[in-house]
């Protein structure tokens, strides 16, 4: 804690085992909590609250203010929890008066030139991969992992245990336990290698993938699908929390892949 | 070397005439050669090794360790060679143990928002355009350019003097000489005036495309491609590198783009 090339505002809480090196700087307003590491030319400002045993690489932003038009000074905050990694120039802003704070889980790794966006809420054991860029209000829930130089749209909500291929453009919300990929983003797959790792039996994954077949393969709209499981499927906790996902998409979920638009979509370039 | 306004820590070996700007911060276990100049606000980290005549720009972080789940604090290093240029907010990942090092040749080039992951070997003379994105133990050779914003995934080969164009994702391993754009990642044609610009023949850039035009425009599929290249086109330097490099592709190579293969 004791460094004298770094600035801490003394109404900064900052526990004192923690690190922090030269030519930090950190405002007031601010809570660090035990075993956190601050690496060099990290700025902290108003409103962040840092968790446990946390990593922020040199170079970070956390808790500047939204890139929000319509923010007006209020006062909100970024809430960090335990053991989360911030990789190079990651920015984290914090929130509007929607909901007065960004929130980032516990386990979460941000790699580097990752931006998270004011009102952000995402989940536990998270990973986002290098320059993926979150607007306002997304959600993203555990255990997803986000590829490279993804960006996502504001409001989305990327369900848990799902996986973006690198690159991939994301306009739409992806459902939980799903890889997406391609332009549009498309369903190309249930995340069964995740979910293996993280202990899922086959059976459960088997329907897992019997589910999204319903909804992705088989050439029924939406709404269509929903019945269909509703009535076939038997209910298990993947059953509903998928169901009530859909149910509470505000901006609909991705497409199913298909061959033919995409064969159009490349069709004028030579 | 003087300056009170920078940290840097009594055990690493700075060159007396390398020249260091405020607020840079320079950790134990660091090596930099004569001639550098370290702009203002870079971090270099524990395992950095930096050769001579280097310019590193304000912002960059040199050798923070790898975003790796499998890294448990290994001591690997990064290593750059003389005359290298990195510019504004590039990071450079040291190596985990894999291979203990991350390799950056002589006389490269790397603009602005780089990123080099953990294990990457690039050559020399390489140029990576602004917010260039590598995945882990990427291997670049020698002469190439990558355009901007290009992504990389890991374990991926790229060869000598290619050309990816801006924006693209490369998942596949892209052979040497090569022009390639699109998505998916499509051959276009071969680096004519890098070649050119390099001091190649005619003849060898004639002997190339030949090759690549029974790779990728004739309609065969690569074991084909490549029996017909060792029987019929002399044997040449260049000839033996790029069937070196397709045969030693795990990944396996681009395609061709398919409007321009014979039907």
């Amino acid at each position: 804690m004791n460094q004298p090339l770094a600035y801490v505002n003394p109404q900064a809480k900052v526990a004192t085992n923690v690190v922090i090196e030269p030519f930090v700087s950190i405002d007031k307003n601010v809570v660090i909590e035990e075993g956190t590491w601050i690496g060099s030319n990290v700025t902290i400002l108003e409103g962040a609250r840092i968790g446990k045993n946390c990593r922020i690489f040199p170079g970070a932003v956390i808790s500047a203010i939204p890139q929000d038009m319509k923010f007006a000074g209020e006062d909100t905050i970024v809430k960090i929890g335990n053991n989360v990694t911030i990789r190079e120039f990651v920015t984290i802003n914090r929130g509007t008066k929607a909901s007065y704070e960004t929130v980032i889980g516990d386990n979460t790794l941000l790699m580097a030139y990752v931006h998270v966006a004011h009102d952000c809420i995402i989940g536990n054991n998270v990973v986002m991969a290098n320059a993926a860029m979150l607007s306002g209000h997304i959600v993203i829930d555990d255990w997803a992992i986000i590829g490279g130089m993804v960006p996502i749209h504001q409001f989305c909500h990327i369900g848990a245990h799902s996986i973006i291929q690198g690159g991939a453009l994301v306009s739409k919300d992806v459902p939980p336990y799903t890889k997406a990929g391609r332009l549009p983003l498309s369903y190309v797959g249930v995340n069964s290698i995740g979910l293996r790792r993280r202990g899922f039996t086959p059976e459960v994954i088997t329907k897992i993938q019997e589910i999204y077949r319903i909804i992705f393969v088989k050439g029924y709209n939406v709404a269509q699908a929903v019945e269909i499981i509703e009535a076939k499927v038997e209910p298990t906790p993947e059953r509903d929390e998928i169901l009530s996902f859909i149910a509470n998409s505000s901006r609909g979920i991705m497409k199913g892949y298909s061959r033919q638009r995409n064969k159009n979509l490349f069709s004028d370039t030579v | 070397m003087n300056q009170p306004l920078a940290y840097v820590s009594p055990q690493a070996k700075v060159a007396t005439n390398v020249v260091i700007e405020p607020f840079v911060s320079i950790d134990k276990n660091v090596v930099i050669e004569e001639g550098t100049w370290i702009g203002s606000n870079v971090t270099i980290l524990e395992g950095a090794r930096i050769g001579k005549n280097c310019r590193i720009f304000p912002g960059a972080v040199i050798s923070a360790i790898p975003q790796d789940m499998k890294y448990a604090g290994e001591d690997t290093i990064v290593k750059i060679g003389n005359n290298v240029t990195v510019r504004e907010f590039v990071t450079i990942n040291k190596g985990t143990k894999v291979n203990y090092e991350t390799v950056v040749g002589d006389n490269t080039l790397l603009m602005a928002y780089v990123h080099v992951a953990h294990d990457c070997i690039i050559g020399n003379n390489v140029i990576l355009a602004n917010a260039v994105t590598l995945g882990g133990h990427v291997v670049i050779d020698d002469w190439t350019i990558l355009g901007g914003m290009v992504g990389v995934h890991q374990f991926v080969h790229i060869g000598s003097n290619s050309m990816i164009a801006d924006g693209c994702i490369v998942r596949k391993d892209v052979p040497p000489y090569t022009k390639s754009a699109r998505q998916p990642l499509s051959y276009v044609g071969i680096n004519s005036i890098g070649l050119r610009r390099r001091g190649f023949s005619m003849e060898v850039i004639n002997q190339i495309q030949e090759i690549y035009r029974i790779i990728y425009l004739k309609g065969y599929n690569v074991s084909q491609a490549l029996k017909i290249i060792e029987a019929e086109v002399d044997a040449l330097a260049e000839r033996d590198e790029i069937l070196s490099f397709i045969s030693n592709s795990p990944l396996g190579i681009m395609k061709g783009y398919s409007k321009l293969t014979a039907k």
